[in-house]
């Protein structure tokens, strides 16, 4: 078999992270060296352990490919063009979610204070119903269904409805037994 | 002065009467007996589920727990009490899907299928269930007699003769045996270990400034531990397996339920067929389980190959012989108490569910697993002896309850094969992300949660094991912590870790254990089990 490709950038990607952690990061981001004297006394600093897995990650990668090359077995990856349409499908959904978590109550109270409610901002009616559930169920709902439809590759009713009950019952599992639990988004707000 | 008895006895009392929730014939039942009940059916129900899994469980209650019962020590009994239950009945349940439908629903009860559902097939699914959960029970009582006997001995040893350039070469060994023996790579193995000790020291250390933070309050304050364990083990796993399913387009059929038309009780002389084969492999499954990193799934295959060489009855393994199913169910059972060995007379996690039990301790305050946990003190209780002591006696209840009522539960639980895996990840991706925020009530920690998801997914579809990650990523500040120790001890010697003639060996077996297996797997095919998490 010859050697996998995938094998040899696999190791000189985890060397390449290795030297720029040795060459740059390290000495730009941590205060003391590999060791200190201080006062006659020699202490360990907070590079040493740092320093130690970088070099033996540059040292893992290296024996990597020589193993490759005494015995070419192959990388055994299966990441692929197909599994970067996955993750970009996945990602989508997963950021549409947290968008409409993070964003729904906060602009519903919004518009609801332009049409003139004065009802408060978000924040003073965080721990408020109807407003504390806005997000997460709505947030929710999309992550679950537009997971589902994502692997089911349509969207079904079926998958919508297990979107909403699970946002529903996972509401009820958290916030109502518990007074101080805090769905998200409400501890950021 | 307080001998062990005394901290046996606290221990029991402590299970059985501490902060009781109810009242039945007169007796008290306390939170920790209510907790272990609810974690050993939950553990059967989510072991019955395929896609499932002791570890799913464990990893979303964990959060919950914490945030239900606190951070102060009474919250220890409880906590770990809900995570034993669920590891033993995840343990039992996943017998369920396999026997009935030849779906194993985690990689250690592959082999139960091989004479599970043939034995399905002939309409003695009902004696296969059976014969499973006796096996899984005996294994189980076995692993947990030698966990009760063998840790408090080690941890003693270990206190006694290990000092701190001992400990740290320790830990150096098993970082490595975990590494050289999961996955089908040693160097890969090693590669994610060291990488999640990297991802440990960011925003960690003794300076002022949190090294390796970036200059950004985000990560000065180091990594959320649970974020990062679950987003690895949980998210990466929950990530590869929707888009396994989205490559397969799999349509979910409706599965039809098995007719039962044969012999389905469990008679005397069948527990006497099979006895010889659930002695062996509660004996594998318990050597197995004690050595880090090597879990159930090496445990099952090893009973169930011995299994088949003592064969000698009618119908051969693999066409529906009991005793496979025995040999199987005994061997992976048992790994589950001793894995717990590693865990508290050394505080080093082994495998998932044991991973589960150190972030619970790591989280709570009044519990650090290790060599002092059994540790006597004239004339003074040693708290953590206690608690460890009161865990020994939740898996004995644990126990009790799988040969009482486990059996019937597990049974009942065939139904739980009919929820499609495709809608039931999701809904774990969201509980999971949840169950992080009410933990630690900021989106930052969702974002570090998903984050780490898209590693474990990456590692996964790039065949490194994530479970070397994830024990290096715990261990890596206590292994640093140990090394300044040791530096300090030996007067800044920088040959510290080959200071004496234990310490030498401890590192000396390191090397060897990972050459030994980089030379074993030269000649191996790629693409073996990727690894047993």
């Amino acid at each position: 078999m010859r050697i996998d490709p995938r094998s040899l950038g696999i190791a000189a990607a985890i060397a390449a992270f290795a030297l720029l952690t040795l060459g740059i990061w390290i000495p730009a981001d941590v205060e003391s060296g590999v060791v200190e004297t201080f006062r006659r006394r020699t202490v360990i600093g907070d590079a040493l352990a740092p320093t130690a897995v970088a070099i033996g990650m540059a040292g893992a990668a290296a024996l990597l490919v020589v193993s490759e090359f005494l015995n070419p077995r192959g990388s055994g990856a299966t990441l692929d063009r197909h599994s970067l349409a996955f993750v970009a499908r996945f990602a989508a959904v997963i950021a549409v979610g947290l968008a409409s978590m993070t964003h729904t109550g906060p602009l519903v109270v919004d518009a609801i204070n332009a049409l003139g409610g004065a009802i408060g901002t978000y924040r003073e009616l965080r721990d408020t119903v109807p407003y504390k559930y806005l997000g997460y169920l709505l947030g929710g709902t999309v992550l679950v269904g537009g997971a589902i439809a994502v692997v089911e590759q349509r969207l079904t009713r079926g998958g919508a409805l297990a979107g909403i009950a699970a946002a529903a019952a996972l509401t009820v599992l958290y916030d109502l037994p518990f007074d101080d639990l805090l769905l998200p988004p409400n501890g950021d707000q | 002065m307080m001998g062990v008895l005394d901290h046996v006895w606290l221990g029991v009392a402590a299970v059985f009467t501490q902060a009781p929730v109810a009242t039945v014939f007169g007796l008290p039942i306390s939170i920790v007996v209510v907790m272990v009940v609810l974690g050993f059916l939950g553990g059967i129900v989510v072991g019955a589920t395929p896609g499932l899994g002791g570890p799913f469980a464990m990893a979303i209650s964990l959060p919950i727990l914490i945030t239900i019962f606190g951070f102060n020590p009474d919250a220890l009994l409880p906590v770990l009490g809900f995570l034993i239950g669920i590891m033993k009945g995840a343990t039992v349940g996943g017998a369920v899907p396999a026997i009935l439908f030849n779906t194993p629903g985690t990689p250690d009860s592959l082999m139960t299928t091989l004479d599970g559902f043939p034995m399905t097939r002939k309409g003695e699914a009902g004696k296969a269930l059976r014969i499973a959960h006796f096996s899984s029970a005996s294994g189980d009582t076995f692993s947990d007699l030698v966990l009760f006997t063998c840790a408090p001995f080690l941890a003693i040893t270990v206190e006694a003769y290990l000092d701190f350039p001992e400990k740290a070469a320790l830990i150096v060994l098993s970082l490595a045996f975990v590494s050289a023996v999961v996955g089908d790579s040693v160097w890969k193995g090693v590669l994610a270990a060291l990488f999640g000790m990297f991802v440990a020291f960011i925003g960690t250390g003794e300076d002022h400034h949190p090294r390796l933070s970036l200059g950004t309050d985000a990560l000065a304050g180091g990594l959320p531990l649970i974020g990062v364990v679950l987003g690895v083990l949980i998210l990466g796993e929950v990530f590869a397996a929707l888009e396994d399913m989205w490559r397969e387009k799999r349509a979910t059929d409706a599965i039809a339920a098995p007719t039962a038309t044969g012999d389905n009780r469990l008679r005397l002389r069948d527990i006497q067929r099979i006895m010889p084969f659930v002695g062996m492999s509660a004996g594998i499954g318990t050597m197995v389980g004690a050595l880090p990193g090597i879990g159930s799934t090496l445990a099952a295959t090893l009973g169930y190959a011995t299994g088949r060489r003592l064969h000698k009855g009618d119908v051969r393994f693999g066409d529906g012989a009991p005793e496979g199913v025995a040999a199987t169910e005994a061997a992976n059972s048992a790994v589950s108490g001793a894995n717990l060995i590693p865990v508290l007379s050394l505080g080093i996690p082994g495998n998932v569910a044991a991973v589960f039990i150190i972030l619970a301790t790591e989280t709570i305050s009044g519990f650090n697993p290790g060599p002092a946990v059994f540790r006597l003190t004239p004339d003074q209780i040693n708290s953590e002896m206690v608690i460890a002591f009161g865990l020994f006696t939740a898996m004995v209840f644990a126990n009790l309850l799988n040969w009482t009522v486990g059996g019937v539960f597990m049974r009942s639980m065939g139904i739980m094969v009919r929820i499609p895996k495709q809608r039931l990840l999701p809904i774990v991706l969201l509980l999971t992300l949840t169950a992080i925020y009410a933990q630690r009530p900021e989106m930052l920690s969702i974002y570090v949660t998903l984050f780490f998801g898209l590693v474990g997914y990456l590692m996964r579809k790039l065949r490194f094991s994530v479970l070397p990650f994830v024990i290096a990523f715990i261990l890596a500040n206590n292994l640093e912590e140990t090394v300044r120790q040791a530096f300090s001890a030996t007067g800044a010697d920088p040959w510290f870790l080959f200071s004496s003639p234990i310490s030498i060996a401890f590192m000396s077996l390191a090397v060897v254990v990972v050459i030994f297996f980089a030379r074993g797997r030269g000649g191996q095919e790629n693409g073996g089990t990727q690894q047993d998490e």
